[in-house]
């Protein structure tokens, strides 16, 4: 064991002086945890802009553009009506505008449809806000003209016992996400370097075993990514009031994960031509699986072949059982992702464990 | 294991490579506390040999008995034994000297006290260079660092794979007098190199090594005897007429690069030999005489002289 802790130290210091290292570990993931916790964190006005021409001026459209602004989801701008509104909308760089025409009022005392324009990009997600709630504060006036009343109405509730935020769901993903960057991206050209530098031949005149070599970069790994969990956890906590919790399966998560990354780095580093190409090919298969490991989106919102892809991602099972262990609590399925994970991991160890030699041939 | 033991015993070892026979079927053997050199050009066989005897590689015959184990399978009784210098060592980049020491004692599973480091820092002349990460150390510093680690284990046996090779003559002077140190300790040094003079100076035994073969072996003394050409009188300078007087005067001579030279059997011969060339009215720049390096040896024997490990045919 006394080999194991010292090879643990020395590549430790090597990792920590690296800045690099110390940066991806801690810096970054805490970057992240503020920067997604700001942009989604619900402070400050949540409404998208919207350009009103009224060119009715009658006061069942102003009704109408009342009832709009009551929605809460819209911050009410008025267009002049002397001016055309799509020349209006390009001087202005607007991105969503509603025209209500002249003779809004008339048609509709004379029973006659009458419609409202909707200028935007379709593509841009304000735009999606803003035709909900113009559809929404349409549906209402109808209503109210026919002096009818919805039958069906949506009634909600919550399947969580606390008030999770955003950064709770963000959180586990983070800490996946983390564990995947270090344990994969730094020990594929770790080993690629190893290999290349012939530290492994060096390594091979003393009496440490390759067994104990790999062990140590595991233990590593596995101290400095639950600092950074537990750095993470803290600042979500005390800057976003985060409720996930840390569950003693969340530890042997992110140590199954290090298992895991770690192996597979040292298996792909074993096969890399040089710590370049390392680097590029430990990128090409991290990359993808950050994105489709569910990290940064929920899997459930992926189109169904994205969904297949993110099943066969060793990703997905760290990141989705973290969830179910800091967020939902749901131990059973958290640990039968635990249980995908280390055999994941024990098969990703088996091919560095089996190709890397001491000796040379 | 007393002075004068065999460490290294090594029948008919052969290694192949497909068609190539990088080590064909050398034998030799390695006395306690001799400073043993394997001399050659690069690709000679020398690193595939000492690879096999540091239990890195596995012959394909023969027999290699180290510190009296089989190489094949019983290194794990002797690992601690022996302390290793690979070629083109490289340090870990981020670890200060006596950091990377500590680490590596720890790998010999050996207890270091603080003031144990900076003993063996003190020893490879790098104390003023602790506090450097290794990536900063110059060439010889990295190479005085790497023959710290061969020692950290406090072996009996130490292999140094070409230590100086790529260093500037001063440097590489200072680690000669390191491994002098290590043989004054009473360690058993292998040594590879393709410096000649290297190998003149520092080794009890060499065996001059080249396409897998022991083209020759023995002392340096006994090598430069036994394949030299003896004694030498130049007469620089001396040129074509030189040459000329001493033909005629039935003294048998060459000319080399414009001196003339005349060689001598016997060393007590050489006294009589000036006498007579003093005599004979030449002109030169200057009289001397040389006697063959292990570089005529090594000439004479390869066929070809060597430069930084390339043969020049």
């Amino acid at each position: 064991m006394r080999r194991v802790v010292a090879d643990l130290i020395a590549f430790g210091r090597q990792y920590m002086r690296s800045r690099i290292g110390a940066f991806f570990a801690f810096a970054f993931p805490l970057i992240l945890i503020l920067l997604f916790g700001a942009i989604f964190s619900g402070q400050g006005s949540t409404q998208i802009p919207l350009y009103v021409q009224d060119l009715d001026g009658t006061l069942t459209s102003q009704s109408f553009v009342a009832a709009l602004n009551n929605t809460k989801v819209i911050e009410y701008h008025q267009i002049p009506t002397n001016v055309d509104i799509l020349t209006y909308i390009q001087e202005n760089a607007i991105n969503t505008a509603l025209l209500v025409p002249a003779g809004f009022e008339a048609a509709i005392l004379r029973n006659e449809s009458v419609n409202v324009t909707l200028y935007g990009d379709p593509t841009l997600s304000t735009y999606g806000i803003a035709a909900s709630a113009v559809s929404g504060a349409a549906t209402a006036e109808n209503f109210r003209i026919a002096m009818a009343f919805p039958v069906i109405r949506m009634d909600t509730h919550r399947v969580t016992q606390t008030q999770f935020k955003f950064i709770d769901f963000f959180l586990p993903g983070m800490i996946g996400f983390t564990v995947l960057t270090n344990a994969l991206f730094a020990m594929t050209p770790t080993a690629a370097e190893y290999r290349t530098r012939k530290y492994f031949k060096f390594l091979a005149t003393t009496t440490l075993t390759k067994g104990e070599w790999l062990l140590a970069k595991v233990l590593f790994y596995t101290i400095i990514m639950t600092a950074s969990a537990l750095i993470m956890f803290t600042v979500s906590a005390l800057v976003w009031g985060g409720q996930a919790v840390l569950t003693p399966v969340t530890f042997a998560f992110i140590a199954a994960g290090c298992f895991e990354f770690t192996s597979l780095g040292m298996a792909l580093g074993m096969y890399a031509k040089d710590v370049e190409t390392a680097s590029a090919v430990a990128n090409a298969i991290g990359f993808p699986m950050m994105f489709l490991g569910g990290t940064f989106f929920q899997i459930e919102a992926m189109p169904p072949i994205i969904q297949g892809l993110a099943t066969v991602m060793p990703l997905t099972y760290l990141n989705e059982g973290l969830r179910a262990t800091m967020i939902f609590g749901n131990e059973t399925r958290a640990l039968l992702y635990l249980g995908i994970t280390v055999a994941l991991g024990l098969a990703f160890f088996l091919v560095p464990a089996k190709l890397l030699s001491w000796k040379s041939k | 294991m007393g002075a004068g033991d065999l460490q290294i015993e090594v029948r008919g070892l052969t290694k192949v490579y497909g068609d190539l026979r990088a080590v064909d079927g050398v034998d030799f053997e390695v006395r306690a506390g001799e400073i043993f050199s394997l001399l050659g050009p690069n690709g000679a066989g020398k690193t595939t040999t000492v690879e096999i005897l540091e239990g890195l590689r596995d012959p394909s015959a023969g027999q290699a008995r180290v510190l009296g184990v089989d190489v094949r399978d019983g290194y794990g009784k002797i690992r601690e034994r022996v302390g290793v210098l690979p070629q083109d060592f490289e340090p870990f980049d981020r670890l200060r000297p006596p950091e990377a020491i500590a680490y590596w004692a720890a790998l010999f599973n050996r207890r270091i006290t603080k003031s144990e480091v900076a003993g063996l820092v003190e020893t490879v002349g790098l104390t003023a260079r602790a506090k450097s990460y290794s990536m900063h150390l110059s060439g010889g510093e990295k190479r005085r660092l790497g023959i710290a680690l061969a020692l950290v284990g406090k072996p009996d046996l130490v292999f140094l794979d070409e230590p100086t090779t790529g260093l500037d003559p001063g440097a590489r002077r200072d680690l000669w007098g390191l491994i002098r140190q290590l043989k004054a300790a009473g360690k058993t040094v292998v040594l590879t190199t393709h410096y000649l003079e290297e190998a003149e100076q520092l080794a009890d035994h060499v065996a001059i090594m080249n396409k897998g073969k022991f083209v020759a072996r023995g002392t340096p003394d006994e090598l430069i005897q036994r394949h030299g050409r003896g004694t030498r009188v130049v007469l620089a300078g001396a040129g074509e007429r030189g040459l000329r007087a001493l033909t005629a005067r039935a003294i048998p001579a060459r000319l080399e690069d414009g001196d003339v030279t005349v060689n001598v059997e016997a060393a007590a011969e050489v006294r009589t030999m000036l006498a007579k060339l003093a005599a004979i009215d030449v002109p030169l720049t200057e009289i001397y005489t040389r006697r063959d390096t292990l570089e005529d040896v090594f000439l004479r024997l390869v066929g070809a002289r060597m430069r930084e490990g390339v043969l020049a045919e």
